[in-house]
């Protein structure tokens, strides 16, 4: 079965309970009106700080994202009188805000608090600066609001090499996986691995919560690959760096022969390399799909096999055409 | 390709021996069968991608078949369905 045509996702909000619950320790995050406007949710992964909102300019504010008061909007609204204070507040408040969180432990009045309380707006307060907050924060948001997929397949850390491998029911996906746990390489997930896209470029697997390194093999029923082989044998999640599928043998299709050419398949717009592996019987793939990782470690490291023997090839038929042997006589080799 | 609307209508929802029989009779056509459920789509012949739909009573799917045989597949799965997969409604 093909990777084509999957299933994208995207969680189109959270909110902002979920949020404060997720982070309350990771950020140190106080709510100071309590569970007021935890039902609302936030929409959008990016982060506002408000600044020039609460100096009136209001024109393309960013209402709709996390509003974030560092010392800058702190320092503004502290300057003013109180009730140009109160007034400057209420401008942001024409709009339907998600919350609003406070760095650096700073403090609104209690005024300020009365109106977002009243308009049902959630005010928290973290010790961490202002560009702190907003990376941890960003970073979380990023997550949730990825794009992810599922993809029937089994997915193995194969000599630090995430390697995915699909092809369809029954071809022995899980059975060449559990070959290769029983060799040391670890498993992260097995027939439902869930794919996120992590920033533009990478791609990282892991198991559902329900199935974690549970597997099937056919005629035997359930396993728990934790269980079994222990902790070595596992983890929980790996940047996807390699699709092997495999392919019952055809006589019509044609293989690679020298590897020069690097076929790739694009999952969620990312670009990963791509081997279709042929199977027969009496071909052990576990050993193809080590040797599969090792040689793209190879790659990653500048040494492209292909292209060095190439290179000699090159090198032996232009030395051939002035006249050299093929092969000399080695000197010490009497045997 | 066809593509057949289901609930899910047992008590005890889509837990192991229900998936058990539904991968059992898929798995007998030769055609592929995807479950979709939310925004996820698993394979409908994996017991493993079965159980982690984790459906309960109510829940609503969507089945797709596509093959030779999608037409016989789709019925008997569907028929599976329907009968609650003999269990207590």
């Amino acid at each position: 079965m093909a990777l084509e045509n999957l299933r994208e996702t995207r969680k189109k909000s959270i909110t902002v309970g979920f949020m404060y619950e997720a982070n309350k320790e990771r950020l140190q995050l106080r709510t100071l009106n309590g569970d007021v406007g935890f039902e609302k949710e936030v929409r959008d992964k990016n982060i506002h700080r408000p600044g020039l909102a609460l100096a009136g300019y209001v024109e393309l504010f960013t209402y709709d994202r996390v509003q974030v008061f560092g010392n800058t909007e702190i320092r503004y609204l502290q300057h003013l009188g109180l009730k140009e204070r109160v007034k400057a507040f209420e401008t942001i408040f024409q709009f339907d805000l998600p919350c609003i969180i406070i760095t650096n432990e700073n403090a609104i009045d209690q005024e300020l608090l009365t109106i977002a309380t009243d308009r049902k707006v959630s005010v928290f307060q973290c010790p961490f600066e202002t560009t702190k907050l907003v990376f941890f924060l960003s970073d979380f948001l990023d997550d949730q609001f990825a794009l992810q997929t599922v993809v029937h397949g089994s997915f193995i850390d194969v000599y630090g090499v995430g390697v995915l491998l699909t092809g369809r029911s029954g071809i022995g996906k899980s059975e060449i996986a559990l070959d290769l746990i029983e060799r040391g390489h670890r498993l992260v997930a097995d027939d439902v691995v869930m794919i996120t896209r992590k920033g533009e470029g990478i791609l990282m697997g892991a198991g559902t919560d329900v199935v974690k390194h549970f597997m099937e093999i056919r005629g035997l029923g359930l396993i728990d690959v934790r269980s079994i082989f222990g902790i070595r044998s596992i983890r929980f999640q790996k940047r996807v760096e390699i699709v092997i599928e495999l392919q019952e043998w055809k006589h019509d299709v044609e293989y690679t022969r020298t590897g020069l050419d690097h076929e790739s398949i694009v999952i969620m717009g990312v670009e990963i390399p791509h081997v279709k592996l042929p199977i027969f019987p009496g071909k052990n793939v576990t050993v193809i799909t080590e040797v599969i990782a090792l040689d793209y470690l190879l790659r990653h490291y500048g040494y492209d096999a292909a292209k060095e023997f190439s290179k000699r090839l090159d090198a032996v038929i232009s030395e051939k055409a002035r006249g050299k042997r093929v092969i000399d006589y080695f000197e010490h080799d009497f045997e | 390709m066809i593509e057949r609307h289901v609930t899910v209508k047992n008590r005890a929802g889509l837990h192991t021996r229900p998936a058990a029989s539904l991968v059992k009779l898929a798995a007998k056509f030769k055609s592929d069968f995807m479950i979709i459920k939310d925004a996820f789509e698993i394979n409908g012949k994996s017991i493993i991608g079965v159980m982690t739909l984790a459906a309960e009573q109510g829940a609503a799917l969507l089945l797709r078949f596509n093959g030779e045989d999608e037409e016989a597949a789709a019925n008997a799965v569907q028929q599976l369905f329907d009968r609650a997969f003999d269990e207590p409604v």
